[in-house]
């Protein structure tokens, strides 16, 4: 199951950074794919108002070795557009069935639910974020994770152009053995691509991509 | 019978009348992602030839098909439903606000 998972992600073109805006346009659909040392996760959603994206996730999580299976909606709370900047509230909540594959728990299968708060704020030049998450899988998981980044884009693109941004991304899962992980990590923002490079302090490889249509 | 020809050409390029466009002041425009939602969202209408994003000034400038247009308050509610607040709302040369938001 492990390995077909990974397959999947490997062909998959689609891809999504967690930092990522959770919500599209009205009528939106936005596809992303997250690997990093914690997890590889495929998620497809749709928008069907600025404020509210429904979607599927699929992914596995490598400390406790298991699929988790959801159907996920996100909302956004509240947002705070300025002359020159935008900030973000988002509630992403999901639940589906998470089936254990080794471990413990190998050939488990339990009902499974997860929920977390994502906070951002941009300008053109610099961008910070915040998310958590908890996730109840039963016997096989209960686990909270949280994450930040900062950015800074060295240079101002107009738009069409290739974006470039700097980030620095910390993640803290106190039930890791390494409960702190620092990434740095480029984005690159293109027309209707994102992709996301970067690796960990820890030798993990940070790899998200996102394609909205 | 050229001459007459040009002449009215160049009469008839005088009195048509110039393609209507709004320009609209939005808050909340900081990448090219916002530009991308509202270019998708107006691009629905069909009112709409195009819609230029300048993400300097923060101005969107909505070039409408021959004889046709959106009143203020569609071009509101569009942008409004694509997540962003209208600051104002101006016409044909872009100089004289006739509208604006309270800009929540």
């Amino acid at each position: 199951m492990k390995y077909f998972y990974l397959s999947l992600v490997g062909l998959c073109v689609f891809a999504l950074p967690a930092q990522a805006r959770p919500v599209s346009y009205p009528g939106g659909w936005t596809a992303m794919v997250m690997n990093s040392g914690d997890a590889n996760s495929v998620h497809l959603h749709y928008s069907p108002t600025a404020y509210t994206s429904v979607g599927v996730r699929s992914e596995y999580r490598r400390a406790n070795e298991y699929q988790l299976n959801s159907v996920q909606m996100n909302n956004l709370i509240k947002r705070w557009n300025s002359k020159n900047s935008q900030a973000n509230f988002y509630l992403k909540s999901g639940v589906g069935v998470a089936y254990s594959d080794a471990g413990d728990f190998d050939g488990e299968t339990e009902a499974a639910g997860f929920t977390g708060i994502a906070l951002d704020w941009e300008d053109r030049r610099y961008f910070t974020s915040y998310e958590n998450r908890y996730i109840e899988a039963g016997d096989i998981d209960s686990s909270f994770m949280q994450s930040a980044r900062v950015g800074i884009a060295p240079y101002i693109g107009d738009y069409g152009d290739l974006h470039t941004w700097l980030m620095l991304q910390v993640d803290h899962v106190p039930e890791s053995d390494e409960q702190i992980t620092v990434t740095p990590l480029v984005r690159l923002f293109k027309d209707v691509h994102l992709l996301e490079a970067g690796m960990s302090n820890q030798g993990d490889v940070l790899f998200n991509y996102i394609l909205r249509f | 019978m050229k001459h007459l020809f040009l002449t009215t050409a160049v009469l008839l390029a005088f009195t048509l009348p110039a393609q209507a466009q709004t320009y609209v002041d939005v808050n909340g425009l900081v990448c090219d992602f916002c530009a991308q939602s509202l270019k998708k969202v107006f691009s629905k209408e069909e009112a709409v030839q195009d819609i230029d994003v300048n993400l300097d000034t923060k101005v969107v400038t909505i070039n409408y098909k021959d004889g046709a247009s959106l009143d203020d308050e569609r071009v509101r509610e569009l942008i409004t439903d694509s997540g962003y607040n209208v600051e104002a709302i101006r016409h044909g040369d872009g100089e004289a606000a006739v509208e604006a938001s309270d800009g929540e």
